[in-house]
């Protein structure tokens, strides 16, 4: 009976039971199934088809004693403020750089080129010529993304940084305690 | 058929004793505060062998919880220290109130089945 016993310690303990409760309810029962096969009375005489399911038993026991602690609610378990901020903020990044490397806006590297006007040839695809630079000059913009190193650092940094965020909603969700079998 | 016979009157006992095993428990240790095993005993003793497929622990934590019992430890013969229950106020008016509703039900109950003449083959 020993065992029985031990079983339904393993039990209250997974269920969160606070120690002294289970030892309690271990040494009361412990002492009454003593007494009983001092008296030539049978466990299941005792406690009935428990006997066989001690994991059931130990369950039930708890849960009408309202010894097994209550699963936070959704209420009292908010996620936490700080967690959906940086999420929220990596996606930004990698949303903005994204736009960014696609569009080529804004772009970050400029090429000045000084020529005449009249031997100024018309800028080719991919470029467009900014006014203001003087009678003999263009500013030439360099209209593609590939040269954009700010933006594909900050791709890499939101990358990561998203990478993070599901790291911590991982741990996070991992340290939510299990509920409680009815 | 007759096994099946069997297995319904023993489930409908069952059924029954679940109802009203918080009474006995309570006008049991109503009568002498007792503990786990020794209210066991005492239900035996007055034919209630068997509480069903459970037992009476979860009960007796049931009605821990809902205050309807104290609770106290004390010695007992020769075995380590025992915890004792025995019928709190709010626990002796819901044995009152038990009773009460036990007996009505009882008596509406008689009240259908007296005319009914039973023969149980041996």
């Amino acid at each position: 009976m020993s065992d029985f016993v031990e079983q339904c310690r393993r039990e209250w303990r997974r269920l969160g039971v606070p120690d002294p409760l289970a030892e309690e309810m271990a040494a009361d029962l412990t002492a009454d199934l003593a007494e009983a096969e001092t008296e030539g009375v049978s466990a299941e005489e005792l406690l009935g088809r428990s006997a066989f399911d001690p994991c059931s038993f130990a369950r039930s026991w708890a849960d009408e004693r309202g010894v097994i602690p209550e699963p936070p609610s959704r209420g009292t378990r908010r996620i936490p403020l700080v967690l959906v901020a940086f999420t929220a903020l990596a996606a930004i990044a990698l949303v903005f750089a994204s736009l960014a490397l696609a569009t080529g806006q804004p772009t970050v590297s400029v090429a000045a080129v000084k020529t005449t006007r009249s031997h100024l040839p018309s800028p080719p695809p991919g470029f467009f010529v900014r006014p203001g630079g003087g009678p003999h000059s263009r500013q030439v913009l360099l209209h593609t993304s590939a040269s954009a190193p700010v933006e594909w650092i900050l791709l890499l940094l939101a990358i990561i940084a998203l990478s993070f965020a599901a790291w911590l909603w991982f741990s996070w969700g991992r340290s939510r305690p299990p509920s409680a079998p009815a | 058929m007759r096994a099946t016979l069997w297995r319904m009157a023993v489930e409908r006992r069952t059924e029954l004793l679940r109802g009203v095993l918080d009474l006995c428990l309570l006008a049991i240790m109503d009568e002498v505060p007792a503990y786990g095993y020794e209210m066991t005993k005492r239900l035996r003793e007055r034919g209630l062998a068997s509480v069903g497929e459970g037992s009476i622990y979860p009960l007796l934590g049931r009605l821990e919880r809902d205050g309807l019992v104290e609770t106290y430890r004390a010695a007992s013969n020769g075995g380590p220290p025992r915890k004792y229950f025995r019928p709190s106020s709010a626990g002796r008016m819901a044995l009152a109130l038990g009773v009460s509703e036990w007996r009505a039900a009882r008596d509406a109950v008689d009240a259908v089945l007296a005319p009914v003449k039973v023969e149980v083959a041996p």
